[in-house]
């Protein structure tokens, strides 16, 4: 007979604070944001300009070009470029809040807990529709979004609430429901198994313990997974909204 | 003894029945210290019952923590470190630039000089080869010269050896037709008793050879 306790849903969520309003959650985004500000400033420190770059600058231009040419280029073209900064920063921050999920002693992406997606699917929904407005005028951008030109007239009817909706309130929730669910999903795949593997190989019992290896074979493979997962949801979301801010900007695009 | 502990999950209220000597090691650890703990105090109602909050809500302190963190970032890569950073890549770029432009002049310069050099191994070229044709043309005059004075030589001395091989053969022919008149002489003297005119028999002897040559 094995004892396992799986906490609740909510007790693996919810963490203690280290003072007051400021937890666990806090913590990995002050610490995304002192990595890629620490990654930066050692990249942009001066180097002979002779020499190939290395180090921090190596990858730090690397995150850069990334975000140049794998998502502005291919979705907002060259004059996108001016928005390099906003996407990095959008990039790094979410990448570095996912990371801490598979980091020992962390082993919480931030983003598992719906503030944080949620604050950048807001941001995200206010800067394209700013960006909209700004390019196109208020009239002109509410006239892009809610009659999409080459339409026949009847089909407003139904065409105008669906965009009203799908853009409004579809786009901001979809973001932030992607990148949270996605997150935490993987958050309890991995403590699923590793509360399983411990179960197994603290049981006294000659055949549940070598069983143990399973589930920490898949806790191993479900761990490198999230390393891509991570990754990927980052860069889904710094897509998603340089396609947002670019359609904003450019509807005939 | 058995306790009663009632939690509460949401809108679902559980309660356990649980005995202070249990050996249940299904029941959750939480459960039973917390049953250990209450079997001395008074149960406690649902709304001291503490539930964690829902973790789809968003939590507005960590909303505040990750806005003001994100801004941060935002403006110290928008007006520090990724100008920073572009600005040495710039740079590096410019130089690489410029040191390209730099080895394609070197190039040019190199493909000028390897063309000059081609020009100069063709005239060059151009000039030995009329050396060794004018070098050979000397070599074949030289060498018709010296055959034609080699072959006056040989001329020469085959005609003086004809000359000196007819007057050698005509001495021969004389010496072999005197030979032959003296025998043909003392022949006919021993068989006529008499000696022949010499110069029948010299005349003899020469129409002879005459035919024996023919």
């Amino acid at each position: 007979m094995i004892a396992l306790k799986f906490p609740e849903i909510n007790e693996i969520l919810v963490w203690k604070e280290l003072f007051p309003s400021f937890n666990k959650i806090s913590l990995i985004a002050v610490l995304a944001v002192l990595i890629s500000s620490a990654l930066f400033f050692m990249a942009g420190r001066k180097s002979d300009v002779n020499e190939a770059p290395k180090g921090s600058r190596n990858l730090a231009e690397v995150i850069v070009d990334f975000i140049e040419d794998g998502v502005i280029m291919q979705t907002m073209g060259k004059e996108g470029l001016r928005w390099t900064p906003f996407l990095l920063t959008l990039f790094l921050f979410i990448y570095l809040c996912n990371v801490p999920g598979i980091i020992p002693l962390f082993q919480m992406p931030a983003t598992a807990r719906m503030a944080v997606p949620m604050f950048l699917a807001l941001l995200i929904w206010v800067v394209f529709n700013a960006t909209g407005i700004k390019h196109q005028g208020v009239g002109g951008y509410f006239k892009s979004v809610l009659f999409p030109p080459g339409v026949p007239k009847a089909l407003y009817i139904l065409v105008t609430p669906i965009e009203l909706i799908s853009t409004m309130l579809v786009r901001p929730f979809s973001l932030a429901v992607r990148l949270f669910a996605n997150m935490l999903a993987g958050h309890i795949l991995l403590v699923t198994f590793a509360l399983l593997s411990e179960a197994l190989f603290q049981a006294n019992d000659k055949i549940l313990i070598p069983v143990g290896i399973l589930p920490f074979i898949m806790l191993v493979f479900l761990t490198s997974f999230e390393v891509l997962v991570a990754f990927l949801q980052a860069y889904i979301f710094a897509m998603l909204a340089a396609v947002y801010i670019g359609g904003a900007a450019h509807p005939e695009h | 003894m058995l306790t009663a502990i009632v939690t509460q999950t949401g809108d679902q209220v559980q309660v356990r029945l649980v005995s202070s000597e249990t050996t249940d090691t299904t029941m959750p650890e939480a459960v039973l210290m917390s049953a250990s703990a209450e079997a001395g105090s008074t149960p406690k109602t649902d709304a001291e019952v503490k539930t964690p909050p829902n973790p789809v809500n968003p939590a507005i302190n960590e909303m505040l923590w990750a806005a003001g963190s994100f801004f941060v970032l935002f403006a110290l890569m928008r007006y520090f470190l990724f100008p920073r950073l572009k600005k040495g890549t710039e740079a590096r770029y410019a130089s690489i630039r410029s040191n390209s432009e730099g080895a394609v002049q070197v190039k040019a310069d190199a493909k000028t000089d390897v063309a000059e050099y081609e020009k100069a191994l063709d005239a060059a070229r151009a000039e030995a080869a009329g050396r060794v044709d004018a070098a050979r043309q000397t070599v074949d005059n030289q060498r018709t010269a010296q055959l034609a004075q080699v072959n006056a030589r040989i001329a020469a001395a085959r005609a003086e050896a004809d000359q000196k091989n007819a007057a050698a053969r005509a001495a021969a022919q004389g010496d072999v037709a005197a030979a032959v008149a003296t025998v043909a002489t003392r022949v006919a003297e021993l068989a006529l008793g008499k000696a022949p005119d010499a110069s029948v028999v010299n005349a003899a002897v020469a129409s002879t050879m005459e035919g024996s040559r023919s």
